[in-house]
């Protein structure tokens, strides 16, 4: 019951923050010099009441409080409001956000398959050989910028012709089979995984590397440890459990970059995904698009966030009581 | 202590051999500096495809060599792909060249020279008082679902789409003379006559405007035209076109690819008379940025690509053992132009746009030649565009067939602009800084858009000429659509290098630039409530020649007033043009039927094009 009425709390706090976070940004974006119509008015070919027409359509001519206020009451209904080009908002995310989702949850759950064990591991084995490598190699992969290494990857791909470059299907995709279909997506799907899994592996396993670390060294283990207990039941059954603790915290993280921490990669590897549709939205100042990626941003974030906090609940007791 | 020596020595190989992993990819992409002239291609006369009528079927056919069907064509766009599939509702290039690809106008261009030819039309024929268009369609010819197309499609496509302003409005806007629009009838099934109010020669040219099927358009112009903006856009299934083009809508998958597939329907035929298109489908990738369309080219999975002059080098050695062939369509049809502010107007608080020190500058003839002297554009043609492309002096481009041939070029001359300045008064001070008549340092600000590397390449150049002349000039590329607001909404700038699309076959589509109270006329922007205020005589000339280039037909008459609008420019420097990138593709070998010109390019005769 309590754990229901924090819940609730959570939520009913985050309304203000929204709001907060809408006006600052849709006054950003309306307030920066960019204008929407750039490339309708720099074309010789359209005429002055074609552009007037536009400015209607978008609304630009009314002040920019009478604005905000038609987004928001718009927003508030659940409709996104249309493009800069008169596509519906709602449709054109609809179509990017199970590209991105896939690559991204993709990405996560490799990284977690691979990265706890790895870290629990190399804390287990601390000052092995093992141990070091890992850590020459975790320092490498968080050392190479994801855009450069992308790149890097791109021209691999271009001189052993072993891989596509980007995109996430064959232009004769249609005509596959089913089992071709899954081979000819993981095909293109490999280079930008891997980027991104280099990446967010070497913070993952150095995190966990760390906590646990931390855990083996406090009083508790020591005394498991001294009543005898197998090496084992203390590694997995007492320590692990204390160390995952910070980790459920950075799940809440990745929940929020579900959509958009692959953006950049995305880019390089001209994959269908949110982050091409979102950066154009911005550099056309196209107003709706570019407040429903942060709208949606913001969203994640806090529900990421309340997500671990609800999991921490579970799996922490003191937590628990004090709330 | 040997352990850590070994762990440092283990770090150093392996940084090591990360740099010279990115050594080695970074070879082939370095380039001779002197770039390989690429010579002209032996351009073939395209050959005119010509009517043939069939069991009562008025086909067109092609004169090009018989090939073999099957196959497919990639190709690819830039950015974030269509709009819209609704040819008339386009606002970009992208959705026009789909739309485009989709549906035939009445008439096409002739590729070699700009001539009309018939599509759609059997043929059409002008009135002696040119001011009615007759024309004749083709007897017996489908839409790709087999329906007819008739003179009720043409009626329906002019007087209830176009001329009632449905989707986007330019061409109707550009139709209007003296507030008056063209008239458009049926005569019969397959016979249409237009009106125009007044002889106006840019008006042939409109009728390759794409003809809608009116069984499919009629009801969605009855629900108006909100319904109608979103009408064919990109969520419509492709089943659900219905096309007269060579090709129609296979599918489209966002920010990945648009194909198409042959149209059985098509009315053209091959010397053989078996049905065109020969290639089965078009591929367009839709790619973000240029160097992935490189990436992608090179690595196979494009066949045609557009060169920037930078690369043309690497690809003319590459050429002779790889399978594609290098192809010299000349001169871009756009321009690309140093340009000062003239506006000497104040703004609805009573405050200059241009601060009243530069106005004295830029309004001086003798400043805006001495900057024009001062510019080195064969330095830039060959630094920037690495040799490929042409000095551009005059405001048509080069392959124009309107182009002033009598305005000659001339080269960069500093004692003449020394000269010209000292005429107008300025100094320069013992440090060699350039001072006006009243004793103000001549500095001001030079912006472009930011992430064209080539506009970039060429302020940072003009900045340097310009510097030989004692100005400081303070150069700041700034994001495009920043820009746009500034030349033509708030009017807040110095100097400014951009470039505009323009046609080689209308110089009157250019009226929004010139006439004085257009909507582009950025070197002197006039606000709609200033109308024509504060007019300079050769603003007025360039004015009646605009309207009278449009009115007259023939085509003689036309040239000589745009040779005068093109003297005018000459001379006054409103615009400083700089120069034309020469546009190269690279196309795969295994390609037939290709006839590259300047006018079309090199898919303008897709439904021949076929793979050997």
């Amino acid at each position: 019951m309590d754990t229901l009425k924090y819940i609730l709390k959570r939520i009913i706090q985050t309304i203000p923050l929204l709001i907060v976070v809408s006006l600052i940004s849709f006054f950003i974006i309306r307030l920066s010099p960019v204008d929407p119509l750039a490339e309708l008015k720099l074309n010789p070919s359209v005429s002055q009441e074609t552009v007037q027409k536009e400015r209607e359509r978008l609304g630009l001519d009314k002040p920019i409080i009478i604005q905000y206020g038609m987004w928001a009451k718009s927003f508030i209904k659940g409709d996104l409001g249309v493009t800069s080009t008169g596509e519906r908002v709602s449709q054109k995310l609809k179509e990017r956000i199970p590209n991105t989702l896939l690559l991204t949850s993709l990405v996560i759950f490799l990284t977690w398959l691979v990265g706890i064990p790895l870290g629990i591991i190399a804390a287990v084995r601390w000052k092995t050989p093992f141990d070091r490598i890992l850590t020459v190699l975790t320092s490498i992969g968080m050392a190479i910028p994801s855009f450069f290494f992308a790149v890097l990857l791109l021209i691999f791909a271009v001189k052993t012709g072993w891989f596509p470059i980007g995109g996430l299907t064959s232009p004769n995709f249609a005509e596959m089979s089913l089992f071709e279909k899954i081979i000819d997506m993981t095909h293109h799907l490999i280079l930008p995984v891997f980027v991104l899994f280099t990446i967010s592996l070497a913070g993952l396993q150095r995190q966990m590397r760390a906590n646990m670390l931390d855990v083996l060294d406090s009083d508790y283990v020591k005394f498991a440890r001294a009543k005898g207990l197998s090496e084992t039941a203390v590694v997995y059954k007492h320590a692990l459990r204390n160390a995952v603790n910070p980790m459920i915290t950075l799940l809440g993280f990745e929940f929020a970059g579900l959509l958009s921490g692959a953006a950049l990669t995305e880019y390089v590897f001209q994959y269908p995904g949110l982050g091409r549709l979102i950066l154009e939205a911005v550099m056309k100042s196209d107003i709706n698009l570019v407040m429903a990626s942060l709208m949606m941003g913001a969203i994640m974030l806090i529900a990421g966030n309340l997500i671990a906090d609800i999991l921490l609940i579970i799996t922490d007791p003191r937590i628990r009581s004090k709330s | 202590m040997t352990r850590r020596g070994f762990r440092v020595l283990f770090v150093i190989l392996v940084v090591a051999l990360v740099c010279k992993a990115c050594l080695v990819a970074d070879i082939p992409v370095s380039e001779n500096k002197n770039p390989a002239p690429v010579e002209q291609t032996i351009e073939q006369q395209y050959p005119q495809p010509q009517n043939i009528t069939i069991d009562g079927i008025d086909y067109l056919q092609s004169q090009a060599p018989i090939g073999n069907f099957g196959g497919e064509l990639v190709s690819s766009t830039i950015g974030e792909g269509p709009k819209t599939f609704n040819p008339f509702n386009t606002k970009d290039n992208v959705s026009s060249l789909m739309a485009n690809t989709m549906y035939d106008g009445l008439l096409t261009s002739n590729p070699d020279n700009g001539k009309p030819m018939p599509k759609l039309a059997k043929s059409f024929s002008i009135s002696p008082d040119e001011k009615t268009y007759t024309v004749i369609l083709r007897k017996g010819i489908k839409w790709s679902d087999g329906k007819p197309i008739t003179a009720d499609d043409v009626v329906f496509t002019w007087k209830d789409i176009i001329f009632a302003g449905m989707g986007d409005t330019s061409t109707r806007d550009s139709l209007v003379i003296n507030g008056e629009l063209p008239t458009v009838e049926k005569i019969d099934n397959y016979t249409v006559k237009f009106h125009t109010p007044q002889p106006y020669a840019p008006f042939l040219m409109m009728l390759s405007t794409p003809i809608a099927p009116k069984h499919i358009f009629a009801p969605a112009v009855k629900k108006g035209n909100e319904y109608f903006d979103s009408f064919l856009s990109t969520n419509t299934k492709p089943q659900d076109f219905v096309t007269s083009g060579a090709f129609k809508l296979k599918e489209y998958i966002p920010a990945q690819r648009v194909v198409f597939e042959r149209n059985p329907n098509y009315y053209e035929i091959n010397k053989n008379d078996e049905k065109l298109p020969y290639l089965d489908k078009i591929v367009y990738l839709i790619v973000a940025d240029l160097n992935n369309e490189v990436l992608k080219f090179e690595a196979g999975e494009l066949d045609i690509i557009s060169l920037q002059g930078s690369k043309v080098a690497r690809y003319k050695t590459l050429e002779p053992h790889s399978n594609f062939k290098l192809y010299n369509l000349g001169p871009t049809t756009g321009t690309m132009y140093l340009s000062m502010n003239l506006n000497n107007r104040k703004d609805s608080n009573g405050k200059f746009y241009v601060e009243q020190v530069k106005q004295h500058w830029f309004q001086d003839l003798n400043f805006r030649q001495a900057v024009d002297y001062a510019i080195d554009r064969k330095n830039m043609v060959l630094n920037i565009a690495n040799g490929i492309g042409e000095p551009l002096y005059t405001p048509e481009s080069l392959n124009s067939i309107f182009l002033n041939k009598n305005l000659k070029p001339y080269d960069k001359n500093l004692n003449k602009s020394r000269e010209l300045l000292k005429k107008s008064g300025f100094y320069t001070d013992e440090k060699g800084r350039l001072y006006d008549r009243s004793g103000n340092r001549v500095e001001f600000n030079l912006y472009t858009n930011a992430g064209n590397t080539e506009r970039e390449a060429i302020g940072v150049m003009v900045k340097q000429d310009l510097e030989d002349l004692g100005m400081k000039v303070n150069f700041k590329p700034i994001e495009f659509n920043t820009l746009v607001n500034k030349l033509v909404s708030t009017y807040d700038w110095d100097m400014v290098i951009m470039g505009l699309t323009g046609s080689p076959l209308e110089p009157n589509g250019g009226k929004n630039v010139w006439l004085s109270d257009g909507r582009l006329h950025m070197f002197n922007m006039r606000s709609p409530q200033e109308g024509k205020k504060g007019i300079l005589p050769w603003e007025k000339e360039l004015d009646e020649l605009f309207t009278k280039g449009a009115l007259a037909t023939k085509f003689e008459e036309r040239k000589k007033y745009y040779d005068k609008y093109q003297e005018i420019v000459y001379h006054e420097k409103p615009f400083i043009y700089i120069y034309s990138p020469t546009i190269i593709i690279a196309v795969r070998d295994k390609f037939r039927n290709i006839y590259p010109s300047s006018l079309g390019g090199i898919t303008h005769n897709i439904e021949e094009i076929w793979i050997h």
